[in-house]
């Protein structure tokens, strides 16, 4: 055990080297986390009947505030845990990790202390220049809130895994499909708006995903259930949804992943690139 | 014994060079179908963001707040417009900057600095494909995006919003020699060029006019030519208001950066490129 754990902590502590070893990419993905928020603030405002200078609603900007929180987190997990597999494999290190001793998953699990680490910092960054910039968030019910992120990020890192699973399948079309995850997250998942926005072809896939809910309870909690708050189930059955989302999405991740691996060691394919 | 002369390249085998690597780059980029697919999916799924926190936010009043912050109703076309030049925008900055990183990874910049043909040629070529790729999936992009949202994309003067595009595309390039320039200097660059991309679209005022940010940040913004095509197009087709009052006064500022930025970037690239050469760096990755 003494030794997994020293192996774990090995690799967090590579982890950390090679983040610390690139400060343009630090400083330049902090600032771009900035940018972001305030376009989509400002092309907000654009439809308050005060313009720039109006201080917006705060369940507008607890929507927008906390969606993105879960947005930054998922986007940082697929990219920095599934899309990593593919860098191993393209810098040619993937074949040689599976050959040494060292245990596999830790390599996998390494990633998500960097990102719980660097993406914990961005959003609070990014949720103090949202209050800066909207007057204000709403803050209510943290304990819940709290409990209501782990899982959602528990849940997260079972999907980065399980896309990890993904990624050694088909390889460089990974890019894209991060891409189309992102991408279908921000539509399905509205972390940017309301569910009420959306068409209700749409809202019912939306339904379908456990995220949603984690969305959705999670910003409902902090901004004290305001009305028509939570949006897709009463808040009791969203927790349920969220806690089972949190606990059994890691486990089918790894096993996933595990399973991915085994295939392209036995069809020899983990040094293809 | 025959005596070999060395000739430099002709316009005719230069413009052959070019045409060449933009073939090439086509036909790479359309075994990725996925990948083309994302890039007219990318600028609708980024549009819809603002619209729709709009229209859930101001309700009923979404398109009169809108037209009294910036001048149109029509907040779908203005925020699609938006997005697709966007993308018009980073993908210059991106096709241009990964060509030569993918260069130097594999290893064949070296070999292409060693061949007659000039880099600022293949560049050319890049561009090119570049600006199909972009400006196709843009347009793409629009139109779905109109169909989706139920506006009719052809209003305005369409041809005078194509003309501010094609106009802008040539210092849009130019710049991206600059950032080409990064690129050879700092080499693993994307976090930069990833930044630049947002500093860009907010500095052209992707979803908002820039009359509402500070003094200082608008000359800034002014200075940057695809804030001139952007409100161009903007113009065009919604009537938002010229930044001169007339189309053609502001394209005249678009062709003054048409014809001094390549002078500009292609002077910058060449410095660091000499450098590089001189000091034993172009090999390097």
């Amino acid at each position: 055990m003494s030794k997994h754990l020293s192996v774990f902590a090995a690799m967090v502590h590579k982890e950390f080297l090679i983040m610390l070893r690139y400060p343009i990419e630090f400083v330049a993905s902090f600032f771009q986390v900035f940018l972001i928020i305030i376009i989509i603030t400002l092309a907000g405002l654009m439809f308050s009947s005060e313009g720039v200078g109006a201080e917006a609603p705060p369940e507008v900007g607890g929507v927008v505030a906390y969606g993105f929180v879960l947005f930054i987190y998922l986007s940082d997990t697929l990219w920095g845990i599934g899309f990593n597999v593919r860098r191993e494999q393209k810098q040619g290190t993937l074949e040689q990790l599976y050959l040494s001793p060292a245990s596999k998953f830790a390599s996998l699990a390494s990633r998500v202390v960097i990102t719980l680490f660097w993406t914990g910092l961005l959003s609070l960054g990014s949720l103090l220049v949202m209050s800066l910039l909207l007057g204000g968030l709403p803050l209510q019910n943290g304990g819940l809130g709290l409990y209501l992120l782990l899982m959602s990020l528990s849940g997260t890192f079972g999907m980065g895994f399980a896309f990890a699973a993904l990624t050694l399948r088909i390889k460089e079309a990974a890019q894209t499909a991060v891409n189309m995850l992102q991408f279908g997250f921000m539509v399905l998942c509205a972390p940017f708006f309301p569910f009420a926005a959306l068409p209700p072809a749409i809202l019912a896939i939306s339904r379908l995903i456990p995220l949603s809910y984690g969305v959705d309870s999670f910003r409902s909690t902090l901004m004290g259930y305001p009305e028509g708050f939570p949006e897709l189930a009463p808040i009791g059955t969203e927790i349920i949804i969220v806690t089972l989302f949190g606990l059994l999405m890691p486990p089918l991740g790894v096993w996933l992943y595990r399973w991915a691996e085994d295939d392209a060691r036995r069809r020899g394919t983990l040094s293809e690139y | 014994m025959r005596e070999f002369v060395y000739h430099p390249p002709t316009f005719r085998q230069k413009l052959d060079a070019a045409l060449a690597e933009t073939r090439l780059r086509l036909i790479n980029i359309s075994r990725y179908p996925g990948q083309l697919v994302m890039e007219i999916i990318i600028p609708l799924v980024f549009a819809s963001m603002p619209m729709l926190l709009g229209r859930a936010t101001a309700g009923a009043d979404a398109a009169a707040n809108f037209e009294a912050n910036t001048g149109t109703t029509n907040y779908v076309a203005y925020m699609l417009i938006g997005a697709n030049i966007f993308t018009i925008v980073t993908s210059a900055f991106w096709h241009v900057a990964y060509w030569l990183r993918f260069e130097q990874e594999t290893g064949t910049l070296e070999s292409i600095y060693l061949t007659p043909t000039s880099s600022v040629t293949l560049l050319s070529g890049v561009a090119l494909h570049s600006a199909i790729r972009g400006v196709g999936s843009a347009l793409i992009a629009y139109f779905i995006g109109c169909l989706i949202y139920r506006v009719n994309p052809l209003q305005g003067d369409v041809l005078i919003a194509l003309l501010f595009i094609l106009v802008g595309l040539i210092p849009l390039y130019s710049l991206t020699l600059l950032f080409g320039a990064v690129v050879l200097k700092v080499k693993e660059s994307n976090a930069l060029i990833n930044l630049m991309q947002w500093v860009v679209s907010f500095l052209m005022g992707i979803f908002f006019p820039i009359a509402i940010l500070p003094k200082v940040v608008q000359l800034i913004a002014l200075a940057f030519p695809p804030t001139w095509m952007i409100n161009g197009v903007r113009s065009a087709l919604l009537g938002v208001g010229f930044f001169f009052g007339e189309w053609y006064l502001d394209l005249a500022v678009l062709w003054t950066f048409l014809l001094i930025t390549p002078y500009v970037g292609m002077w910058v690239f060449r410095r660091v490129e000499n450098n590089l050469r001189r000091n034993e760096g172009m090999g390097q990755f």
